[in-house]
């Protein structure tokens, strides 16, 4: 008897990290050819939201955006009109155009015929989103970096090609920001920021996203910097309120962005992870861990 | 909304502590497969490495067997290339994190000794899925320079 249904794991080098594809529900054929799309779908937005590639709509629009509006994909537009949202509702916290500032920390590399310069301060409205996915930065000066949502974002692009190729469940997982579809609960074991050779928790997630973020987590002996570094906009230096933060929400791309956020701003982020019906798990630099009230039953600590 | 606090004793956290992690994805001659759905022929050009690809006598590509050892990570991936040497896929075949020790210690690689198919290493096998700060593949985009610099014009 043929079986009717499959399952199929798999991971590739995306995205700067290790992106894992797993997927049930189909017959193996077809879970082939979702598999192929959702992962074609994280290499597009690879593409289009890297700083490092050439050719990509950021590095278009930190070239010439400046000078006049640059045409973008509508991935990347999306993307754009999400940060912009984020950036008005944190006050500012969420901040895309912190590029010089990573920069001038060796996070990230300095732009061919651009000399890396001292971050300007308070770009309110630094980036014009207009008709048509026409996007116009304020000023020249105004560099942007989607290093803080796009990873998330393409997890949902993935979740959005298999569910639109019919694929009853499975989950995507993006270097540990992922998102479950599908009625079957999955058990996540979270890393110890301190300690990656710890699990600090395990939690069951359902039809939604998790996303984490911790000050410096180096399993490779690599000399490079982490890509984990949160800069407070503020400061302008690496945040160190907190140690690590874990975000439950709907859709991968806020959960991404909301780490950035909580690990800037600690508790006092709760009315915003409210307002987008998230939650957060936090170990705070003295070590104590601190759950939001609406999802404590989910988190089993020690795992 | 309001946040619960937990103080978490170290020594509860530290019974949960993972020795390891790991993930069988593929074995190298199911990646040879899905990497060269058409091809009928395997033949090894380097033994354990490098194969050549074809499909009724003619090349269709060739599949480079690589590991990256970090300092908590071992990984074992595969590079399809064109008959032009162009990169074609990257495969993560197997992944594995180990920590209280260094991965290259030859105690902790000697148990993959012989592990090439059919024998997925069972460590820790209650953890499915991991997450935490984002991990970075530098080494394995490294590596696939590498084989590219060493392979992409002297296979043909």
């Amino acid at each position: 008897m043929a079986i009717a249904s499959d399952s199929i794991r798999r991971a590739r080098p995306l995205l700067g990290t290790f992106v894992e594809i797993e997927l049930a529900g189909a017959r193996r054929s077809e879970l082939d050819c979702a598999l192929e799309a959702a992962f074609g779908a994280v290499a597009q937005v690879h593409r289009l939201m890297s700083f490092h590639e050439v050719d990509s709509d950021v590095s278009r629009l930190n070239r010439e955006a400046g000078l006049r509006p640059v045409s973008v994909h509508a991935w990347t537009y999306e993307v754009l009109a999400t940060a912009v949202a984020l950036h008005r509702r944190s006050s500012g916290v969420f901040d895309v155009t912190i590029a010089p500032a990573l920069q001038a920390l060796g996070l990230l590399p300095p732009l061919k015929d651009r000399p890396v310069q001292a971050p300007l301060a308070g770009f309110a409205d630094a980036i014009e989103l207009r008709p048509d996915h026409q996007v116009r930065f304020q000023s020249s000066d105004v560099m942007i970096d989607l290093g803080g949502i796009a990873k998330g974002y393409a997890v949902d692009r993935a979740v959005a090609v298999l569910r639109d190729f019919g694929i009853a469940g499975g989950m995507v997982n993006a270097g540990g920001d992922l998102r479950a579809f599908g009625v079957e609960s999955r058990t996540v074991h979270v890393r110890d920021p301190r300690d990656p050779g710890r699990a600090v928790c395990r939690i069951d997630i359902a039809d939604e996203a998790l996303a984490s973020t911790a000050r410096r987590v180096e399993l490779f002996d690599s000399r490079e910097p982490g890509g984990s570094a949160v800069i407070d906009p503020a400061t302008r230096r690496p945040a160190s309120l907190v140690d690590g933060v874990t975000i439950r929400a709907p859709s991968c791309v806020i959960a991404d962005a909301l780490t950035k956020i909580v690990m800037i701003c600690g508790t006092d982020a709760g009315e915003l992870l409210e307002s987008y019906h998230a939650g957060a798990l936090l170990i705070s630099a003295g070590g104590d861990v601190q759950i939001t009230s609406d999802w404590h039953q989910r988190v089993h600590l020690a795992a | 909304m309001s946040w619960v606090r937990y103080t978490v004793p170290a020594a509860a956290v530290l019974s949960a502590a993972s020795p390891a992690y790991a993930v069988r994805y593929l074995s190298i001659e199911e990646a040879q497969k899905e990497a060269f759905p058409s091809a009928t022929q395997f033949s090894e050009v380097q033994a354990g490495r490098v194969w050549k690809a074809e499909a009724g006598g003619k090349v269709v590509g060739f599949f480079v067997f690589d590991r990256v050892v970090g300092k908590h990570l071992f990984i074992d991936y595969a590079v399809a290339l064109t008959p032009v040497g162009a990169v074609h896929k990257v495969e993560i075949l197997e992944y594995r994190e180990s920590y209280g020790g260094d991965v290259r210690s030859p105690s902790w690689l000697a148990q993959f000794v012989g592990k090439t198919s059919g024998s997925a290493l069972k460590i820790n096998g209650d953890i499915r899925n991991i997450a935490g700060a984002t991990l970075s593949s530098t080494h394995i985009t490294e590596g696939v320079k590498r084989i590219l610099a060493a392979y992409g014009n002297r296979l043909r």
